[in-house]
């Protein structure tokens, strides 16, 4: 099996080379060949075209991901901790988790400008839902003999958390967050495809309207480029954490 | 004065019928003593009470002339699994009591690698649970019962998911531990030959109240002979009876 990674790599030189040759005999405004789309991406890369809108989406990404994702873990361990709010809150998070939230966008467009402002909003929004339920969920999920232990050893409702209830829920609050992850992308392009000028999103919505499809092929590698960067960044910080406990093969 | 007294203490879950009923008990200081009984007779329940770790709906319990509300910093407890906390070490394990309660220090830490030297441990104290043994895992969690020198221990059938052998070698562990504090025991478990081999004091429990109790007149220290004394013998033999259901 070590020689998988190998094979993931030669099937995506096999798909590349029958993507080239079906583009060949095709029109370049319906499917670009790889070689055409790789010329723009490198092209835009290196005049700095991309650099704006790489960096307007990132920080909507990373901004939405950061609000929505900290209020999400914030409230998820309040409601996974007091079982009155949970009970309080709980009928709304299931009525907001069957409202679809992208459908939201031009709601926050109008509310909050065509501005970063909306996307971010948008964006935090999107994160938020994942990270609350993982978290509410990982909360309570703790070993009841665990929680015993800390009441036998005195341990105050701070000190459980802190010590028992974040770290042994770790692995969810995490799952949560990488699924979080992927959908802050999805949120902050949404949000630039409905109001904006600035943004990979904005930019996908321009080739449209300039019939350029290299460009937008280029802009959403670019976009799927991010969305796995940051997902592995994820997985590298899991594993980092839980390494040191998870030894046995 | 006994060191702990249980007075009449009764216990029922939301209402129904009484788990524990009105149930006495004393314990002298240094003592060990085992609590017999079948799985759901209440045992646990009695153990968790007794701890503070559940309140009483009647009666009382005593710990060295005070009434025990909440659970005691001069009381351990061992559970049944091990409950170590996967993403600590072992010597941070041992150290939790300690780390909950303030900084810990460099005699806190020889402390604890002392304890672990007693259970044979003390060469794994920067692994992970995860990488022990079951019989390693109950031995660790043994020692952070004790890092903060209880003058009570209660255990909770600690060594019921172990191969005989390794019970065997952790009872001896346990007692050379516990003489070294003259800490007081109260252990449960399903284990006849456990239960006379370790305790001063047996007792059976069933349906909530306490059927049975007699002293164990075996000297101190126990040795391996001494599960096949014909003493030893004729006392399992008298407790399986009275867990049977034969009322002696």
């Amino acid at each position: 099996m070590k020689k998988m990674p190998l094979y993931s790599f030669l099937l995506l030189i096999l798909l590349l080379v029958i993507w080239e040759m079906a583009a060949g005999t095709m029109s370049e405004l319906v499917l670009p060949a790889p070689s055409v789309i790789g010329f723009t991406l490198f092209d835009g890369i290196k005049s700095g075209y991309f650099t704006e809108h790489i960096i307007r989406t990132l920080s909507e990404v990373l901004l939405g991901l950061l609000f929505g994702g900290l209020s999400g873990f914030l409230i998820g361990i309040l409601m996974g901790e007091i079982t009155f709010l949970r009970k309080l809150l709980f009928p709304y998070i299931i009525a907001s988790q069957a409202v679809p939230k992208l459908a939201l966008a031009p709601l926050f467009i109008l509310w909050f400008g065509f501005g970063m402002t909306s996307k971010v909003v948008i964006t935090a929004l999107v994160c938020f839902f994942p990270l609350l339920e993982s978290t509410v969920t990982a909360i309570q999920s703790s070993d009841k003999q665990k929680q015993e232990l800390f009441t036998m050893l005195g341990a105050s409702r701070l000190q459980t958390l802190v010590h028992l209830k974040i770290p042994a829920g770790m692995p969810g609050i995490l799952a949560g967050l990488r699924v979080s992850v992927v959908l802050a992308v999805v949120g902050a392009v949404v949000g630039e495809f409905i109001g904006g000028s600035e943004g990979l999103g904005a930019l996908i919505i321009a080739s449209q309207g300039m019939m350029d499809t290299p460009l937008m092929f280029a802009t959403l590698i670019l976009l799927t480029g991010i969305g796995m960067i940051l997902y592995q960044m994820i997985n590298l910080f899991e594993k980092k954490w839980s390494k040191p406990y998870k030894k046995e093969s | 004065m006994s060191f702990l007294t249980i007075e009449d203490v009764s216990y029922s879950y939301q209402g129904k019928k009484p788990v524990i009923d009105e149930v006495n008990w004393k314990m002298e200081k240094g003592e060990f003593h085992c609590l017999l009984g079948k799985s759901g007779c209440g045992k646990t329940t009695l153990l968790k009470l007794a701890a503070g770790l559940l309140p009483s709906d009647k009666g009382r319990i005593i710990l060295q002339g005070k009434e025990v509300v909440k659970p005691s910093p001069e009381c351990g407890f061992v559970f049944q699994s091990p409950t170590l906390l996967e993403w600590k070490s072992v010597i941070d394990n041992v150290l939790l009591p300690v780390t909950l309660k303030r900084k810990r220090t460099k005699e806190d830490w020889n402390e604890a690698m002392e304890l672990l030297e007693l259970v044979g441990l003390s060469a794994y104290h920067d692994r992970y649970p995860s990488e022990l043994s079951g019989g390693q895992q109950s031995r660790v969690a043994i020692a952070r019962a004790l890092v903060q020198k209880p003058s009570l221990l209660f255990l909770d059938e600690p060594f019921a998911a172990l191969d005989a052998i390794t019970r065997e070698e952790l009872q001896d562990d346990l007692l050379r531990m516990c003489s070294i504090h003259n800490t007081t025991v109260l252990f449960i478990t399903h284990d006849l030959s456990e239960a006379v081999y370790l305790a001063d004091v047996v007792a059976v429990m069933d349906k909530g109240e306490i059927v049975f109790q007699s002293r164990v007149e075996l000297e101190r220290p126990r040795t391996m002979k001494m599960r096949y004394d014909p003493y030893f013998n004729e006392l399992c033999l008298t407790l399986r009876q009275v867990m049977g259901g034969e009322r002696v």
